[in-house]
């Protein structure tokens, strides 16, 4: 049924395609799948490896359907075979496969939740991680740039495109002066996107101080490159909405962001 | 005044490919981040960076030209990058200021 609707195609377990799935589970966080998903579901993920699979197998799911026409290079087809499960993968994105599914009988299960952070799962029209190496100043940019045309892509307002690009630029490059590495969260819902960036790495010591313009501790060769003025997070904090920063000595920063969609007021960030 | 105009003008040379388009004002700065806080869509970008982080950098601003002065080289990923994304790479032999001077006297200033 769900490989039907959703125009999938099977990547492991061709015969078990009749099997009963009560609920269907969509998230890319394996922890909310083995905490909170049900038996007899199947997974709906973004996540592309054999995690995916194990862990619908420990939360007794069915199967696991890939978005986004991804499939695993790693062993997750033998896992699958080994353990009854069936693999699909489908081209289309989260939230027009959650869309499809939920037309079919409405018994979708609990939504995707990341925490507390994430809205609920039907809102969400686009949930996208990237991955920052720190020290990496060849690549430094690169993030941004793909949030940059992702936003393009799918039509958000010019001026909200460049303030959540300047803040996640400032962002980015912060994990590539100061930290080991990170995963940036970006997630477009019709009412607000945010952007947060988790890290790795030593911490600030003062936030209150580092959200002070100027305040900076780049070495000269960073410095020397155009990095590291003591305006990231200043720069950050005027071009969102709503902007958190909590970190733990030794452990990592997390920066949350939120810009509102179609609140002109708000908009601080200059333009022509 | 368009890119095309700017260049024949002032005599620069480009490195990348790119559309021509419409010049609106001038930044200068080799700071990132006050590039991200304070060049506008459509401004020159003039500096005497040239590594490739300028290329996102320039392209989240949306700037309509990169223009690098003082004769400085251009590492070829930072051009082939720019071509990627279609931006603009001038190069000039005058440093920062005789440059901003001529294109003050062409009448392009910061807005």
């Amino acid at each position: 049924m769900i490989q039907k609707i959703l125009g999938a195609t099977v990547i492991e377990g061709e015969d078990r395609l009749d099997a009963d799935v009560d609920f269907v589970y969509a998230s890319d966080l394996m922890s909310d799948v083995l905490a909170f998903g049900k038996p007899n579901s199947a997974l709906l993920t973004g996540l592309a490896t054999q995690q995916a699979v194990i862990s619908a197998h420990m939360a007794e799911f069915k199967g696991v359907v890939f978005i986004r026409g991804k499939r695993p290079k790693d062993g997750a087809e033998k896992f699958a075979r080994e353990n009854n499960l069936v693999m699909l993968t489908t081209d289309l994105d989260m939230y027009d496969a959650c869309v499809k599914i939920d037309s079919i009988d409405g018994k979708s299960g609990s939504g995707a939740q990341r925490g507390a952070i994430l809205p609920k799962r039907e809102d969400i029209l686009l949930n996208q991680e990237f991955h920052v190496e720190g020290s990496d100043f060849a690549k430094a940019g690169m993030a941004s740039t793909q949030v940059k045309s992702m936003l393009k892509k799918i039509g958000v307002d010019p001026k909200l495109v460049r303030r959540v690009a300047i803040s996640t630029f400032e962002g980015e490059m912060n994990v590539v002066m100061h930290a080991v590495r990170a995963t940036i969260f970006l997630v477009i819902t019709p009412k607000f996107i945010e952007v947060i960036i988790d890290d790795e790495g030593k911490g600030i010591p003062d936030v209150a101080l580092a959200m002070e313009s100027g305040f900076t501790t780049a070495t000269e060769e960073m410095r020397a490159m155009g990095f590291g003025s003591g305006m990231g997070l200043p720069n950050i904090k005027k071009n969102t909405d709503e902007v958190n920063v909590t970190s733990e000595i030794g452990i990592g920063t997390r920066v949350w962001m939120k810009f509102l969609v179609n609140d002109h007021n708000a908009d601080e960030g200059e333009e022509n | 005044m368009t890119t095309e105009e700017v260049i024949s003008k002032l005599g620069l040379n480009s490195l990348s490919k790119f559309e021509h388009r419409e010049v609106v004002g001038v930044f200068v700065s080799d700071m990132l981040s006050d590039v991200m806080a304070g060049a506008k869509s459509g401004n020159l970008w003039v500096t005497v960076q040239t590594h490739k982080s300028i290329i996102p950098a320039a392209n989240l601003v949306d700037v309509s030209a990169v223009i690098i002065t003082g004769g400085k080289k251009v590492p070829q990923e930072t051009i082939d990058l720019a071509t990627q994304h279609d931006i603009a790479i001038l190069v000039t032999e005058l440093p920062t200021f005789e440059l901003v001077g001529k294109l003050y006297a062409l009448g392009v200033v910061t807005q």
